[in-house]
């Protein structure tokens, strides 16, 4: 899954910089909605900024295995097994994709590697959410890739080639994803008390977490600054998160779900909820209401203090680590470890 | 053959068990490296032969559950009955698994023993599918082949990898030389018979005998090993101990059972 906002990028005194000749090419091809190829001339700050957009996809595809993994040894039947083994291998095929997509803008994969395990770049923020029932399972592959998929479609709208590229075939996968996620948040709520509880909490603790997936409120004028300017993302996010709930909140209510503002403690469990009174279709504009999720608990998880980012990182440097090896032995790599944490 | 006898039938049962109990565990052992792998194309590989693991257990598991109730499902095939399979891979006290020591032991997240555990398995598991391919019965025989493409194609992967890491560098060729002496004399577990081998054996079922078994499995191990530069003495012992095989496990089976089925357990009859 994932993909997301791409933060602010200071552009116009590397700008200014740059031939104008070649810049004014650059810029009409951008109006002309011709793709850039990994070959083409781009300003500096465009290639660094994609970048970090795809390599921050990247990252989130991999770290994003990770809290799905810790499920796949207590799948309760042996297709959920099968599937779910598939799906995390889903994830890291397109952390590869995405990564190789970064290679050509001019980073290595060891590098990209090494700076996610030492915190120098960040991913997706919903990761560093607990997942502590097989019900999140489900949730996670319903909402979160049902929001992966809606923002990712719009990326297929980009305009780097390579990326968007990826991002179609990669929505293919997610899509099936999605229809899994459905399936077992179906087959929970059809089930016994235990199971439809279960998938109760699990929905309460993942709503907000998936409301946020969007990114933070737009900032003004977000159509001129350069990750809409570019076209290195289509739509704002607000309008993503509007689409979201107009599609999500009438199907969770439809599957006997209750949708609640909720309340969280420090390792992500849900203290107090209510219901969220905002939650209904206004007539006039056709659009689902919702309570804002605590944006400020997002800045701190972005800022490394959510529920899990140390576990998260933990695994991903175990990974490296007790696989450096294995990278020494057939990639001949020279690289030394990771500093420690 | 297209039925078992009934009073072979439990014999039977016992051996397909066996065999879908080993690439259970194996697959659960091995998908439980999906996200961890030490790189990211071998992650996704390594994740598909233990989906494959999986799926041949599923197949299987199905077949197991329409020769114990010929009656319940008719018609059913191998793929069948997906709750009874359910209940096959996750409904059962620890006492009644029939695989080897062997593919349940934690390999410690170390690559070197998951990749060293996985060829020998392999070599293990090619040398029983055909052994199984020409049983009397025909939709196991029938299902073997099938299994049995896919098996020689994870056995030329792990292959691969045994003799890229033994050929490596002087630190892979240690690992894969440590982690093979400590595993050689527990791969010995595979060849333990179950209860009535001997005897689906001479009807047919499971054409051929342990000792052949054990040379087609070292005639297919000890060229890899040899083009790897790794060294391994087996041995097979005539009258093994009661192990896997036979229901006997470890202390730490019974914990693996118990997060493997974790979720299962919580509402065996439901549907997940
Ligand atoms: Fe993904
Ligand atoms: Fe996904």
């Amino acid at each position: 899954m994932s993909g997301s906002a791409n933060e602010g990028v200071v552009v116009d005194p590397m700008i200014r910089e740059e031939d104008p000749q070649r810049l004014a090419e650059f810029e009409a091809k951008m109006a002309r909605g011709d793709l850039i190829e990994a070959d083409d001339w781009m300003p500096k700050a465009y290639r660094d900024a994609m970048l970090r957009m795809a390599e921050h996809h990247a990252n989130s595809e991999i770290v994003g295995a990770l809290p799905e993994g810790e499920w796949i040894t207590r799948a309760p039947s042996l297709r959920r097994k099968l599937a779910l083994t598939a799906k995390v291998q889903d994830e890291v095929g397109h952390g590869q994709m995405l990564y190789r997509v970064s290679q050509d803008l001019g980073k290595s994969r060891d590098d990209m590697l090494r700076d996610l395990i030492t915190g120098k770049t960040k991913y997706h923020n919903c990761f560093n959410y607990p997942v502590p029932t097989w019900a999140d399972i489900a949730m996670i592959q319903w909402l979160i890739d049902g929001a992966a998929i809606m923002n990712q479609k719009t990326l297929a709208d980009g305009a780097y080639g390579p990326y968007v590229r990826t991002m179609k075939r990669i929505n293919m996968e997610e899509a099936f994803h999605f229809r899994s996620g459905e399936d077992m948040v179906l087959t929970l709520m059809s089930g016994t008390p235990l199971q439809r509880g279960m998938c109760q909490e699990a929905f309460d603790r993942w709503w907000g977490p998936a409301l946020m997936f969007f990114g933070p409120p737009d900032k003004p004028g977000a159509e001129h600054l350069p990750p809409m300017r570019w076209r290195m993302k289509t739509v704002k996010n607000d309008e993503l998160r509007r689409r979201f709930v107009n599609r999500f909140a009438p199907a969770a209510i439809d599957l006997g779900l209750r949708i609640h503002v909720v309340e969280k403690d420090g390792h992500g469990s849900v203290i107090a909820k209510r219901p969220d009174e905002r939650a209904v279709r206004d007539a006039a504009t056709g659009d689902w209401g919702y309570t804002e999720p605590d944006w400020n608990e997002f800045f701190r998880v972005i800022r490394g203090h959510g529920p899990c980012n140390a576990e998260r990182l933990a695994l991903r440097r175990f990974s490296y680590e007790q696989g450096h090896w294995v990278q020494q032995a057939v990639l001949g790599r020279r690289a030394g470890l990771p500093p420690a944490a | 053959m297209q039925t078992i006898p009934a009073d072979l039938r439990d014999d039977f049962v016992r051996l397909l068990l066996s065999v879908a109990d080993d690439k259970l565990l194996l697959g659960h052992r091995n998908s439980d490296w999906t996200g961890l792998a030490p790189i990211l194309e071998e992650d996704i590989a390594f994740s598909a032969l233990a989906q494959d693991e999986i799926a041949h257990a599923q197949a299987l598991y199905g077949l197991a559950a329409s020769v114990s109730h010929p009656d319940a499902r008719a018609g059913a095939d191998a793929s069948g009955d997906a709750p009874a399979a359910d209940a096959l891979a996750f409904g059962r006290p620890a006492a009644a698994y029939l695989c080897a020591a062997f593919v349940e032991a934690d390999d410690g997240f170390d690559w070197a023993v998951a990749l060293v555990r996985r060829f020998l398995c392999d070599a293990f598991d090619a040398a029983r599918l055909q052994r199984l391919s020409g049983s009397g019965f025909a939709p196991l025989a029938h299902l073997a082949a099938r299994l049995l493409r896919e098996e020689r194609s994870h056995l030329e992967h792990a292959s691969g990898w045994l003799v890229r890491l033994g050929r490596g560098t002087t630190e892979s060729a240690a690992r894969m030389q440590a982690a093979l002496d400590r595993l050689a004399p527990a791969a010995m577990t595979l060849f333990e018979p179950f209860d009535g081998e001997d005897r689906v054996a001479s009807a047919g079922l499971y054409p051929g005998d342990r000792a052949t078994m054990f040379r087609t499995w070292r005639a297919a191990v000890e060229p890899v090993l040899a083009r790897a530069g790794l060294t391994a003495a087996f041995t097979l012992d005539p009258d093994p101990p009661r192990g896997g095989r036979r229901g006997v496990h470890s202390p730490a089976f019974s914990a693996q059972l118990d997060e493997m089925c974790e979720v299962f357990r919580l509402a065996p009859e439901a549907a997940w």
